[in-house]
């Protein structure tokens, strides 16, 4: 009985660091955007086309991935949906004419090089993948 | 002023090729959906069909396309084929603008445009944007979808970053004029009793919108009222008229989690007479003042589930099932993958003061059960 609910004290550890570990994806920006950081807020706000502006001042467009982990993980972590609903919340401003679709990328290598030669874009990629060209915003 | 509307989308359509971008910078896409609805019901029929025996005549295909030419301006149009019971059936333009966004405090788009009043205005003809099969029918009423949907003017809109301890201000001011095409729904008895009008009906409106998305998150709290001036419209063998009236609503949206809660308040007061020849002068007022609270839970990645209560008077009847509606809803959404979904709802209605057509019932029930399945596809 011990040993069993050692067991499933470990295994709610491991669920719980597995939930934490969302923040495996980070979010990147033309170099010429001024902002060094980001609220929560606000990057929900751009990435459901809620705003268009950051904090300071910066207009910024938001570059989406098609797919993938750190995909997943981004709209997990600070947009609180998961790519259906997200979608659809696009498609739900582009019907009605208040937005158009952000462009989506197939890989992060290609988030990177659209976010550094293209002014006031904003992406996200993993944590991991080399992403020069380009500034790392921090999530505040 | 329609005409001229129209003449000027056209000329920022035109002078995209100007610009010499290549089609990717231009960012043109093309968007479109399609969807399905069966709808069954224990007495009365609903909506302009026979549902009480099952019907299928519930469907509506989109196709979208837009343009961004520069990064402040973007240009889009939208066809829509729709089919509810014994109207629609037609091909219309559902909206076309152009919309020019100086900055994040203001913004302006112009063309046939959406009306953005209420909680749900803009989406609410939006099949794949919500769970619902069917929204709130008091306040937001499939019927006559015309006439509140869209109009032929502008749009000025933007958002007012306050303090972060208060939030942000959207705000929407729109004008024009609206246009109700001859066979649109809120004709649909007059049509039916041979006296439908001979041409679209037509009148001034403007209004505003305010969104306070509190500091609260997930939280935003709105008001809007839309005004419409005075107007009349010739009927085969009469006519038909109103005096001003104003749409008036307040709502509140609370997302966080897998929950969403949303509520509004609405009125839309319209005094009017008809006038048909050899008949004595009848009343088409109506006064409803509607309400309705829901709640949605995503219980899956592809489940979503939820329920509202919406509830109408309309003060300008006299007592009876005629003066009020109360429909208890439960409803599901199943998203196979980004593309496909499909809706299952129950409602429970008390009263007929909306949604059934005299021209489709010879003896209305007082309470009637509504099946409505919806499939859909979007890309």
């Amino acid at each position: 009985m011990k040993k069993q609910f050692i067991a499933l004290f470990f295994a709610l550890g491991v669920l719980t660091l597995a939930g934490n570990a969302h923040a495996q994806a980070i979010v990147i920006a033309n170099p010429g955007v001024k902002a060094v950081d980001i609220s929560k807020g606000d990057l929900k706000d751009v990435f459901t086309g809620g705003a268009t502006t950051l904090k300071g001042g910066s207009q910024v467009t938001p570059v989406l991935l098609k797919s993938g982990s750190a995909h997943d993980e981004f709209l997990s972590a600070y947009i609180g949906k998961n790519d259906t609903t997200f979608r659809a919340g696009w498609r739900s401003l582009v019907f009605s004419g208040q937005a158009t679709m952000p462009k989506s990328l197939d890989s992060e290598a290609a988030v990177v090089e659209y976010v550094a030669h293209n002014a006031g874009v904003i992406g996200y990629i993993g944590k991991d993948t080399p992403h020069e060209g380009v500034k790392v915003l921090a999530v505040r | 002023m329609k005409q001229l509307l129209i003449g000027a989308v056209a000329l920022a359509l035109g002078s995209i090729p100007a610009t010499a971008q290549s089609i990717d910078d231009l960012n043109i896409q093309i968007h479109g959906y399609a969807a399905q609805g069966f709808l069954y019901t224990t007495h009365n029929n609903i909506l302009y069909t026979n549902s009480s025996d099952g019907s299928p005549s519930w469907t509506e295909a989109v196709l979208n396309v837009s343009s961004v030419p520069t990064p402040k301006l973007r240009v889009a149009v939208q066809a829509r084929y729709y089919l509810l019971g014994d109207s629609g059936n037609a091909i219309v333009l559902d909206w076309a603008a152009a919309d020019y966004k100086v900055n994040e405090r203001f913004g302006v788009r112009f063309g046939k445009v959406k009306t953005p009043w209420g909680l749900f205005n803009e989406t609410q003809d939006i099949d794949p944007s919500y769970m619902w099969a069917l929204l709130p029918q008091p306040v937001y009423d499939v019927t006559t979808r015309n006439a509140d949907l869209a109009h032929y003017g502008g749009v000025a809109y933007g958002t007012f970053r306050l303090s972060p301890s208060v939030g942000k201000l959207d705000y929407r001011i729109w004008g024009g004029e609206e246009v109700i095409p001859t066979n649109d729904g809120q004709f649909a008895d007059l049509i039916a009793s041979r006296n439908g009008p001979l041409n679209p009906f037509t009148y001034v409106t403007y209004g505003g919108a305010l969104h306070w998305r509190t500091p609260i998150a997930g939280l935003m709290i709105g008001a809007s009222d839309g005004h419409a001036n005075q107007g009349a419209v010739a009927l085969v063998g009469g006519s038909e008229s109103f005096t001003a009236w104003n749409n008036v609503s307040y709502f509140a949206k609370y997302e966080k989690d897998k929950w969403m809660l949303a509520g509004e308040w609405n009125r839309q007061a319209s005094p009017g007479t008809v006038t048909i020849i050899d008949s004595p002068v009848s009343d088409a007022s109506s006064d409803p003042r509607a309400w309705y609270l829901m709640a949605t839970y995503k219980a899956t990645g592809k489940l979503t589930v939820g329920a509202y209560d919406s509830q109408a008077v309309d003060r300008d009847q006299s007592l009876g099932p005629d003066r009020y509606t109360k429909d208890w809803t439960v409803s599901g959404r199943y998203d196979f993958n980004q593309f496909i979904y499909l809706k299952a709802e129950e409602h429970f209605i008390e009263g007929t003061s909306l949604s059934f057509e005299n021209s489709n019932n010879t003896v209305l029930q007082p309470n009637s059960d509504l099946t409505a399945l919806r499939i859909g596809v979007s890309f």
